[in-house]
């Protein structure tokens, strides 16, 4: 069956859009948080979040007008259309409806669902815009970046909230490694919006003014917004045409807690951890990074933590959090981890979690890579995806061997 | 592809929990009476009387919005229909994709109204949190059920039940599990029914749910089950703006092409709206029966290609049907599906 390898990538991040500004985020620890300005934030105690600043669609995209659709459609085509370029990505020549995309995503076009809102809070429900409603259903996250490059296979969006980006790779991958599809553009895209900042204070899980991922005294998440998406394709596919090859999708899994609508599970993941790893052909001792889901709340390290040990034993491989720097882009996270992933094994070096000040007893093994950037010769990554609903989903990379 | 078929099913519409959903006209009922909010029609063929603690019980079913209830109740059902024993050993193995458009329009624009009227924005509800996610209904139908297998929800709007037999498609072929229950849902609320008004798209604004069990038809299927329906192939693509007309009629050619048809076994048309007959006919070469589930249930947005594949099993469907959906952006998709024989 054909190999899958990643040949683009295109993030759009509050600490970098491209590849070479959010390497050098990554790379420098730097951190996206910033007081928000989507929306109204005086009337809350936390006011904080990884919003993209100065984001101008208009200057990357070629066929769609922006104003047409919303932001997290937005985010997701130029996500997309970074990937394609940086990819090479040409359709010309190739058999139509070979290459299409599939995107996930939690809140799916938030901003509008709460601009109607304030419509029907202000003038009733007869006061919501067509144009709006137009723009709201999450299937256009998809389509966005289908009509944008000018797919024409598979368009899907997966709305299995924070691990979507691993589940619309992880589909992806099949589509392609079943013989499928050529070319599949994969990842996610989100924005930060009002019901999400408020929903998390209220359950107790927004921190105020950092995000301390695997630290003792880590106290929730921060909601970030933007699009990670990767250009995936067939070994035989990107060699034929010369391609740039940055690592190859070994597989993946996904399982379902099936036990509570928000609190992870340790045993739950752990078998995830398994089942990605007996997809992808790969032994725990071969992974040599993991990029964590490692929200910064109290109750997702610990799990994750407990999960890692069950798995990896008393000596797991480093573990590393970019939510500590971009926060937590909800659809896009685990899109985000990928293409950290993919840094990692293709310019060798692990991301930090910064922040971090505090070694917490109930895993004073885990190596965080606190706060600096580290080298190091990495050739498995397992990136990790977990979300309401219990829907886990793990993603493998390797170094192409 | 693999040959998949269905070994049970369920639907929830105005005509009843459990009760396929016919092919005529569904009961209308005043909605004016069942909500407090202002409406743009009096009357829609919405469900009365559903009480989802009538099926699941009380405990654990408070906080589920309505499409919620719907979804989770009808996977139960779907369940009980093709005698799907969920046990330890089983439970890792078989699992759930939903179709959705945004999950509860109303869920979500309630829990983001709080955020302007309350006295502080933060005066959320945080039990009521995980209904403004979209994976909601899948999740609850997990945990309800005890499904811990492969666990997705697909965003289609009106293609969502296609894309939903395509995500199941794969994770049976390449053996993340033994079934999938594949289903979609839609619920009635206000936002639903000014979003229909707004886009001038005609008749009421309907809700309902359908859920198939769906397994290989080869000899990975579950020893016992009894087959009702068989998936013999389902494709997907885009075509943006002119383009869709072509790209579905191309949907249609390659699902003849991959399940073996001839175009001239095609019985009867099940299209999401008036508009996708005339590609598909184009593409068949000839003009089988015609069923637009919209006309009969009102706009049933994601839920309406579930409920056009209840509609033709429900009435025995003979022979093979072509089931036609389509999105406003240039998503399109075609199922064949094959009646008992």
């Amino acid at each position: 069956m054909p190999r899958v390898v990643v040949t683009g990538l295109g993030p759009v991040s509050s600490i970098g859009t491209g590849i070479e500004e959010f390497a050098r985020g990554l790379r420098a620890g730097r951190s996206g948080i910033s007081e928000i300005t989507g929306f109204d934030v005086s009337g809350f105690p936390h006011r904080r979040g990884g919003e993209v600043h100065d984001f101008a669609p208009e200057a990357t995209l070629r066929r769609l007008t922006p104003a047409e659709w919303g932001r997290s459609s937005q985010f997701a085509a130029v996500a997309a259309r970074l990937a394609a370029t940086d990819g090479g990505f040409d359709p010309a020549g190739d058999e139509p409806g070979r290459a299409g995309a599939v995107i996930g995503t939690t809140s799916g076009e938030s901003v509008v669902m709460e601009a109607l809102t304030e419509q029907i809070v202000t003038t009733g429900f007869d006061g919501m815009s067509p144009g709006l409603l137009e723009q709201l259903p999450a299937n256009r996250l998809a389509h966005a970046v289908s009509a944008e490059l000018g797919l024409t296979g598979e368009s899907l969006t997966l709305a299995t909230a924070c691990s979507a980006s691993n589940y619309a790779i992880g589909y992806a991958y099949d589509l392609v490694h079943s013989g499928q599809a050529d070319v599949m553009f994969a990842g996610g895209a989100d924005s930060v919006c009002r019901w999400a900042h408020a929903g998390f204070f209220r359950l107790g899980a927004l921190t105020k003014d950092a995000c301390t991922p695997f630290d003792r005294d880590r106290s929730g998440i921060l909601t970030g917004e933007g699009g990670a998406i990767l250009m995936l394709e067939s070994l035989e596919h990107a060699r034929r045409r010369g391609a740039r090859i940055y690592a190859e999708v070994l597989g993946y899994g996904l399982n379902c807690d099936a036990n509570h609508p928000v609190a992870p599970d340790a045993a739950s993941i752990a078998d995830c951890m398994r089942t990605a790893q007996r997809n992808a052909g790969v032994k725990p001792s071969e992974v040599d990074y993991v990029c964590a889901h490692g929200t910064g709340t109290p109750a997702n390290d610990t799990v994750e933590a407990r999960a890692i040990f069950e798995v990896f034993g008393p000596k797991p491989p480093p573990v590393s959090s970019i939510k500590s720097m971009i926060g937590h882009t909800m659809g896009a996270a685990s899109g985000f981890g990928a293409i950290a992933a993919i840094f990692a094994i293709d310019r060798g070096f692990l991301p930090p979690t910064i922040n971090w000040t505090t070694p917490d007893p109930a895993f004073a093994d885990l190596d965080p890579v606190p706060n600096t950037a580290r080298q190091a010769r990495v050739r498995v990554v397992q990136n990790n995806g977990f979300a309401f609903g219990g829907n886990n989903a793990i993603t493998l990379f390797g170094a192409l061997a | 592809m693999t040959g998949l078929v269905v070994t049970g099913w369920s639907s929830i519409t105005a005509a009843g929990v459990g009760e396929a959903p016919p092919l005529e006209p569904l009961p209308a009922a005043r909605v004016t009476d069942l909500f407090e909010e202002a409406l743009p029609e009096e009357s829609a063929p919405v469900l009365t009387g559903f009480d989802v603690r009538a099926h699941l019980g009380r405990k654990g079913t408070g906080s589920y919005d309505r499409a919620t209830a719907l979804a989770t109740t009808a996977c139960g059902e779907a369940l009980k229909a093709g005698s799907v024993e969920v046990n330890d050993a089983t439970r890792g193995r078989i699992g759930v994709v939903l179709g959705t458009t945004v999950g509860s329009f109303r869920s979500t624009s309630d829990y983001s109204r709080d955020t302007l009227v309350q006295e502080k924005p933060y005066l959320v509800n945080p039990l009521l949190f995980p209904n403004t996610v979209m994976n909601c209904a899948a999740g609850q139908a997990a945990i309800r059920h005890g499904l811990k297998g492969v666990n997705s929800t697909v965003a289609g709007g009106p293609l969502a039940f296609h894309q939903a037999l395509r995500y199941a498609a794969n994770a049976l072929e390449r053996g993340y599990a033994d079934v999938m229950l594949v289903g979609c849902v839609e619920e009635y609320s206000p936002h639903r029914a000014w979003q229909t008004a707004a886009a001038r798209r005609s008749g009421p604004t309907g809700e309902g749910t359908a859920v198939f069990v769906v397994e290989r038809a080869d000899a990975a299927r579950r020893p016992g089950s009894t087959v009702q329906a068989e998936v013999l192939a389902v494709a997907t693509a885009f075509g943006w703006g002119d383009a869709a007309a072509d790209a579905l009629a191309g949907c249609v050619l390659r699902v003849l092409r991959e399940a073996g048809v001839t175009a001239g076994e095609v019985t009867a048309v099940a299209t999401g709206d008036a508009q996708e007959y005339e590609p598909a006919a184009r593409a068949l070469g000839h003009r089988p029966e015609r069923v637009t589930v919209s006309e009969l249930y009102g706009q049933c947005d994601a839920a309406t290609g579930g409920l056009s594949l209840g509609a033709l099993l429900g009435r025995r469907l003979g022979g093979v049907a072509l089931l036609t959906a389509r999105t406003r952006d240039g998503g399109v998709g075609a199922a064949l599906v094959r009646g008992p024989s």
